[in-house]
């Protein structure tokens, strides 16, 4: 942890370095993104150690006061524009009927959505109901992004979800009934218990629903979570079987006609996730609620886990130099563009790198075509130490 | 015999590890208030934290304490501490030979051991009077009457009224104390004689150059004459002369036969002062020095690089001041494809060479990187030289070797009589010649045997240890070369020979220990993007083959929330790591795990 937290009014004051973007994003300018943490849940998963907690009386609404001082910090002059906003969490969906329209009064009463603006909610099939779905179509919500991970009752019940498969079709309908077209469904794998069998059966399933985005994340066993702490009778599927449901999965996509277009994520054509892509693109995004990571005005920062006051940690390295967009880039199956890269940085990324780069070539590990590096299949998979070499 | 000869006890302390010695050491100094109890640093004679630490004495010293006997007279101790351990026996024989007793201890819960034994036969050789001193009496599990009776039995000394005490709890130290004063005899030796005075340890100084502690056996020894060490002929001019004192050095105009001090003499290092060689006067000299010297050489070389390559002017400073006060220890620069630039090491021993190696590590703060130790093999060429070798990298081929030899060794293995079996076996496996089984008495056995020690470098002593639970006790010293069949085993990562993991092998266990290593090198070497075959060789021939599968996954599904901060620090830390990695050719491979891989002897 930081400990010196950069004062709240000095968004965007005295950054005369970085004058281009700060009078872009004074407003006017490029729109960026714009990230909202809802940090509640019914319960916490065991795998999870995101900023989310099962909210007490009035949290709600104490959260609600924290956003508005938060949102306040960026009224600009004219306001700063948005093309994407994304409502994670935690569970966005357990918010109360009502809230998501306050929260929408927030965001335009601060930013400026474009026209075209993709904006995604996050939802939990056990905590939707149709009159919430509604209110989401009402306010303009025109992607949804449900957490289902899995189909099978054991892995959910491992997983610790609070849904069953049945909950999640019912979700489904609904949201397909009132007319979202842009439906994501997150699935995971090396879930405890978890055979290739059933990750295929789960794939199966969902694909014949024929969501136009599915993204796919590896179970990481992470600090602090409720598997830590009994990691030794889990019943994790090897590094081997791993590997082997994670080149299952992406072939049954491709064949199925979504995209890979980066490691996790896989999309129809024309559905690429804006909001993450903005990520991957080092492009800059506003996070707000608690644990929110910001790209702003050049400088990276994030909001401490405090759900009721507005901290800030200054992150070091806050430039987006020259490894963090290579190693961004090449999560994505576009790849790195070598004369992007001249352009930002002055030099050319292949200098004293050829023969590192022949050699993953020769492995297959990459391709080299196009003046783009791209990673390949088995390459994704082993992206850590690709970059390792290549950095 | 002169007056002040009389009032001269010269004595050093012998024991089987962890048998007490240097506990009693510190209750004797304490009690003849040489130093007050308070002032007084646990175990002052062993000054070096890691002997402390291991329980056993590297260095001699000598301390020189006053005592006030029953009888009201005044006696002069010199206290002759001794290095405990069967690498240094050559050094404990010339510390002995300096003293006319010896206290013999023995742990009343353990009774002898085989160090005790070997300690005794050396005092014995020596002509010493033999003092045994029963410790530890007071553990409950402490057999007062058992060990007496071993004492007799099997070393064959009177035990009836020798003392029993507990240095630990300081209870009956009195005792030793009068009987060193009525059964050690005084010295002898004739002041106007020619000057005979044996070196029995030195150390270096950096103000005072070298101080030799040596033992005026005859004539007498003045500051600012002349001296001649015998061995060499070479001679100095005595700057000072004094004693050991318990607070320090303390200079005297002279000392004479049946004296122990010190000379500081302008030497500038301790390789000059050999252990064991006389000093004599560069006039009117002696004509013979006295008996026993011998030249002390190597017996175990390893190589020792730095782990952060940056550090040999280091490592080679360190090692240039662990030798000005270790002759025993010899070095020279030497290169290896893999580990880069480092030192072939000489040590008397596996003990001495990890001694040197924990204090390269904790005094100079050096990562080292250690190749598996070897011994010196003799190769007699077709063209008809002799060769000796200490680095398996310049082993001959052997088109060109006529005949190898390797050192075999006269060993002693004490244990108790359940074990036997099992240690048979093991002495079977390990090309062992079985010369004599001896029963101490009904519940102990003592085994001699003739080994290679390249077999006890390799895991003889731990196997010992394990089929023993730790019983069985081990001593043993060169006997002679003898004819062997040895091959030197290359091992290849994809393809290239790593020299730093080249061994000499005898052939009959070259293929075991091939598949082996390469079994070990396998589970060690972190899977890599591509996959890596691993190879072991004699020559040209290919005797054992393993694979290191690629890497099929090392990623980060997510980035949380925009939060690129945990996947950047992932990344640092797996480069910080990446630093760290010894090149194997195109491999590469932790620090640690080269050395897992040198580490042969924790799984047999």
């Amino acid at each position: 942890m930081i400990t010196d937290p950069t004062p709240r009014t000095s968004l965007g004051e005295g950054k005369s370095s970085r004058k281009n973007s700060a009078t872009e994003a004074r407003g006017g300018g490029n729109p960026i993104g714009l990230y909202l943490h809802i940090p509640f849940c019914v319960r916490k998963c065991n795998y999870c150690d995101f900023c989310s907690k099962p909210p007490s009386e009035n949290d709600f609404d104490k959260y609600f006061e924290r956003l508005k001082s938060e949102f306040s910090d960026y009224k600009r002059s004219p306001k700063i524009k948005i093309n994407s906003l994304f409502i994670g969490g935690g569970t966005p969906s357990l918010l109360p009927l009502g809230y998501f329209t306050r929260l929408f009064d927030f965001i335009s009463d601060t930013f400026d959505f474009c026209e075209d603006c993709e904006i995604t909610a996050e939802i939990n099939p056990g905590t939707l109901t149709e009159e919430k779905a509604k209110e989401y179509r009402a306010l303009g919500i025109n992607r949804i992004s449900i957490g289902l991970q899995s189909i099978h009752e054991n892995e959910l019940k491992m997983l610790g979800r609070i849904h069953s498969f049945e909950d999640f079709l019912c979700s489904y309908s609904l949201l397909q009934s009132l007319g979202f077209d842009n439906i994501s469904v997150d699935l995971m794998y090396g879930i405890p218990e978890q055979t290739a069998k059933s990750l295929k059966e789960t794939l199966e399933k969902i694909i014949a629903l024929n969501p136009q985005h599915i993204s796919l994340y590896g179970l990481i066993i992470e600090e602090g979570t409720r598997f830590a702490n009994r990691l030794s009778e889990l019943n994790l599927p090897s590094e081997d079987e791993e590997c082997d449901m994670y080149y299952l999965a992406s072939e049954l996509l491709r064949r199925a006609g979504y995209s890979h277009y980066e490691i996790s994520n896989y999309a129809r054509e024309g559905y690429e996730c804006r909001h993450n892509l903005k990520y991957w693109n080092t492009d800059e995004y506003i996070g707000i609620g608690a644990a929110a990571h910001s790209f702003f005005l050049g400088q990276r920062y994030g909001n401490t886990r405090d759900l009721f006051s507005v901290v800030r940690d200054p992150l070091a390295n806050g430039e987006t130099d020259a490894d963090e967009y290579v190693m961004m880039r090449l999560r994505l199956s576009d790849g790195l563009s070598l004369d992007e890269y001249r352009k930002r940085y002055g030099t050319d990324f292949c200098h004293g790198r050829e023969k590192l780069l022949f050699r993953l070539k020769d492995l297959g590990l990459l391709t080299l075509d196009g003046g783009k590096i791209r990673l390949t299949e088995r390459g994704f998979y082993v992206s850590n130490s690709i970059l390792t070499e290549l950095l | 015999m002169t007056n002040k000869q009389e009032k001269i006890r010269n004595f050093s302390i012998i024991a089987h590890i962890d048998h007490g010695k240097s506990t009693l050491a510190d209750r004797i100094l304490e009690k003849t208030l040489a130093v007050a109890s308070r002032d007084m640093e646990e175990q002052l004679l062993d000054n070096m934290d890691l002997e402390r630490e291991r329980g056993i004495t590297i260095k001699a010293r000598a301390v020189r304490l006053n005592y006030k006997a029953k009888n009201g007279e005044e006696y002069y101790f010199n206290l002759i501490d001794t290095p405990g351990h069967v690498d240094f026996g050559y050094e404990v024989s010339r510390s002995l030979q300096a003293c006319e007793g010896a206290l013999l201890v023995v742990d009343a819960t353990q009774g002898v051991e085989a160090q005790t034994l070997a300690n005794a036969y050396l005092a014995i050789d020596n002509d010493l009077e033999i003092l045994p001193v029963i410790n530890k009496i007071d553990l409950a599990s402490a057999d007062v009457e058992g060990a007496r009776r071993e004492i007799e039995d099997i070393i064959g000394i009177p035990a009836e009224d020798c003392p029993a005490v507990s240095a630990k709890v300081g209870l009956n130290i009195e005792d030793v104390l009068e009987k060193i004063v009525t059964d050690i005899p005084a010295p002898k030796g004739d002041p106007n004689a020619s000057l005979k005075a044996l070196i029995f340890d030195s150390h270096y100084d950096s103000y005072l150059g070298v101080v030799v502690y040596v033992r005026v056996v005859e004539g007498t020894l003045r500051a600012g004459e002349r001296i001649r060490l015998m061995a060499k002929g070479t001679e100095f001019e005595v700057i000072e002369v004094g004693t050991m004192e318990a607070f320090g050095l303390n200079k005297t105009d002279s000392l004479s036969a049946g004296e122990v001090g010190y000379i500081t003499a302008s030497i500038k290092t301790v390789g000059d002062t050999r252990v064991g060689d006389t000093v004599t006067t560069a006039e009117n000299g002696a004509d013979e020095p006295l008996p026993g010297f011998r030249e002390v050489h190597p017996m175990v070389y390893s190589g020792i690089y730095p782990a952060d390559g940056a550090r040999y002017g280091d490592l080679r400073e360190a090692l240039e001041k662990l030798q000005l006060n270790d002759a025993s220890l010899v070095f020279e620069p030497e290169t290896s494809v893999a580990l880069g630039f480092g030192f072939r090491c000489g040590f008397l021993g596996l003990l001495h060479m990890e001694i040197i190696e924990e204090r390269l590590e904790r005094e100079f703060n050096l990562d080292l990187i250690t190749t598996a130790p070897s011994v010196i093999y003799k190769v007699k060429l077709r063209s008809g030289e002799t060769v000796m070798i200490d680095n398996p990298s310049a082993f001959p081929s052997p088109d060109e070797i006529d005949t190898s030899y390797e050192p075999v060794m006269k060993a002693t293995v004490i244990t108790p009589t359940e074990y036997v079996g099992g240690i048979m076996d093991l002495c079977q496996e390990r090309r062992v010649v079985f010369v004599d089984m001896k029963y101490l008495d009904t519940t102990r056995v003592e085994l001699h045997y003739e080994l290679p020690l390249n077999e006890i470098i390799y895991d003889f002593f731990d196997a010992l240890k394990s089929r023993s639970k730790g019983y069985a006790s081990l001593d043993y010293e060169l006997k002679d070369y003898r004819p062997s069949r040895l091959v030197k085993l290359d091992f290849m990562l994809n393809g290239e020979v790593v020299d730093a993991l080249s061994f000499i092998v005898f052939e009959d266990r070259a293929y075991t220990r091939a598949r082996k290593i390469a079994e070990k090198l396998k589970e060690n070497i972190p899977r890599q993007l591509f996959e890596i075959p691993i190879q072991a060789a004699i020559g040209s021939k290919i005797i054992a083959r393993e694979t290191v599968k690629a890497m099929r996954k090392d990623v980060l599904a997510k980035c949380y929330g925009g939060d690129i901060t945990r996947k950047k620090k992932l990344l640092e830390k797996q480069k910080e790591g990446k630093k760290k990695m010894r090149k194997l050719g195109s491999v590469e491979v932790t620090p640690e795990a080269f050395m897992a891989v040198l580490r042969l002897d924790d799984d047999n």
